[in-house]
């Protein structure tokens, strides 16, 4: 019966949903994946890279920017609503910091973002934002940060997420994975990420594209010869662990 | 009569049946020229099968033609683009017939490198065994031309020794389940077959109450009338374009037996299906 209740965005149904925003995140699923890993002293976003027409230049299609340089945030979804969103926020960093004279809090921007969500879920003639983001970055006080915002408007604190098209199963990745350990050290956490990535990314390191935030220092965009580099270092280590584990059976 | 808002005046129906029925009548009567544009509209509609090498029209069934002991149909640009990674690169395969059909939603391509996201419909016979048939169909067969499709390929006469397997997508959302949508997989592959099919299928069955629409349910129905073995390996998907994922989804059909003699070098069929992505993957920057 959903088909009464899911033309108009300001319409519940009878049992309380908002279908509108729903399908919103059934959008959110059609965009490549991408996970946001909170590490001890570092924040890392990874995203499957979308495979790019052979004209079109390759720096134009990107889903990590950065909002401030001390955040950053990846989406998943549409692309259009997620440049919209993206400026805007610019904008507010910008402004919240000539008014204030510092910075904005990631929680802060975070806020922004999933109230300007929200309120196009309670506009009429207007359609919800189909995008989720992961906002990363470290506020004055060092603490590393990373925030998932969804189409509805919610946003929560994460020690580790993902969203995007093989989202559960990276999420899984994650929760079986996501240890004091993993994330002891900058290049386990980066490591963490890259391998969660390739549970679902088909073509392996060169289908991904990586940034981190480090404590005081601005964003970093990794170049396709790291990535290859820690793809290769992942996979050694891969080999090693599963020579070991014959060697234990025999 | 009856007089209606804009003011013209109609002739209301009349329950009792018998009064003004001649003048009824004269109104339903076909002019000549709606004859003709019926005959000119079934002629369109008409789905033709042919030899595109020789452009000469087939005046039998195909299966009349060519019998075969296997029958392996894609239905779909995600189950063409399988079998055009995992089976036709394993052997040569040689054309034997094309359909040429028009319907208000697909008309089938005429060139000659076909892409599974293009609409075509082309049979092709295994070289070095000929009884084994493969149907790529990644066009859309309307209601009324399921018959004739029928018809044109399997003939009115019953197939003795065949066994057919139909490979097709559909989208999950008519995936009916007291189970909340957010715990299915998808994609994910469920098998329906006629009485005569004894195999253990590869994926678990179709349950109830969901059911096959369109030309593989129009296979399936004539299979079971004329008591062919045949299987249906239905996968339900989130994207119905062309899509890596989807078509990896078939995989377990590699291990049947129809499949199993067919398929050869599954690491190099499956980089055969990436470079199939990739060449063929719509450009479309909405999602990112």
């Amino acid at each position: 019966m959903a088909s009464r209740y899911d033309r108009a965005i300001t319409v519940f149904s009878p049992d309380g949903h908002l279908f509108q925003v729903e399908y919103a995140q059934e959008a959110v699923k059609k965009g490549s994946t991408a996970v946001g890993i909170r590490g001890t002293d570092i924040v890392v976003l990874g995203v499957e890279k979308k495979s790019v027409a052979k004209l079109q230049d390759e720096r134009t299609v990107r889903k990590i920017c950065a909002l401030d340089d001390h955040v950053c945030m990846a989406f998943a979804g549409l692309t259009a609503d997620a440049r919209v969103v993206i400026n805007r926020s610019r904008v507010e960093c910008q402004s919240y910091k000539l008014t204030v004279e510092d910075p904005v809090t990631v929680e802060y921007i975070t806020r922004f973002i999933a109230t300007l969500k929200q309120k196009y879920t309670q506009s009429n003639g207007r359609r919800p934002f189909g995008i989720s983001a992961l906002i990363v970055g470290f506020d004055d006080d060092g603490i590393p940060r990373l925030y998932q915002t969804d189409p509805s408007g919610t946003y929560h604190a994460w020690k580790a997420n993902a969203i995007g098209r093989s989202a559960k199963t990276v999420r899984e990745f994650l929760e079986k994975n996501y240890t004091e350990d993993a994330i002891a050290n900058d290049s386990e956490a980066i490591k963490l990420a890259i391998r969660a990535l390739l549970e679902v990314v088909q073509s392996g390191g060169k289908n991904i594209e990586l940034a981190i935030i480090r404590r005081n220092q601005p964003l970093k965009m990794f170049s396709a010869k790291e990535i290859e580099l820690q793809v290769t270092e992942i996979e050694k280590e891969k080999e090693e662990a599963e020579k070991k584990k014959s060697k234990k059976t025999t | 009569m009856a007089a209606t808002f804009f003011g013209e005046v109609v002739k209301a129906p009349c329950r009792a049946g018998t009064e003004d029925q001649e003048e009824e009548e004269e109104g339903r009567r076909e002019t000549a020229e709606d004859r003709e544009v019926r005959r000119q509209l079934a002629r369109k509609r008409e789905v033709r099968l042919f030899r595109r090498q020789t452009k000469t029209s087939l005046d039998v069934s195909l299966l009349e033609k060519y019998p075969c002991s296997k029958f392996i149909i894609a239905i779909g640009n995600n189950a063409v683009a399988f079998l055009s990674s995992f089976v036709m690169n394993s052997g040569v395969w040689e054309e034997v017939g094309c359909a040429k059909l028009w319907n208000e939603w697909c008309r089938t391509t005429d060139t000659t490198h076909l892409s599974p996201a293009e609409a075509f419909c082309v049979f092709y016979h295994l070289k070095s065994s000929p009884s084994v048939l493969l149907c790529q169909c990644s066009c859309y067969v309307a209601e009324d031309q399921q018959y004739q499709w029928l018809e044109k390929v399997f003939g009115s006469c019953a197939r003795k020794n065949m066994q057919v397997t139909l490979l097709t997508c559909r989208h999950v959302t008519d995936y009916k389940t007291s189970e909340s949508i957010s715990s299915l997989h998808s994609p994910f592959l469920k098998a329906l077959k006629t009485q005569n099919f004894k195999e253990p299928p590869c994926c678990s069955l179709l349950e109830q109450p969901n059911i096959v629409h369109d030309l593989p349910a129009a296979v399936l129905s004539y299979c079971q009338v004329w008591k062919i073995p045949a299987v249906l390996y239905l996968c339900y998907t989130d994207v119905m374009k062309l899509d890596l994922i989807t078509v990896e989804a078939f995989k377990p059909i590699l291990s049947s037996r129809s499949l199993k003699g067919l398929v050869k070098n599954i690491p190099q069929s499956t980089e055969i299906l990436k470079k199939l992505m990739t060449t063929n993957e719509i450009q479309s920057n909405i999602y990112t």
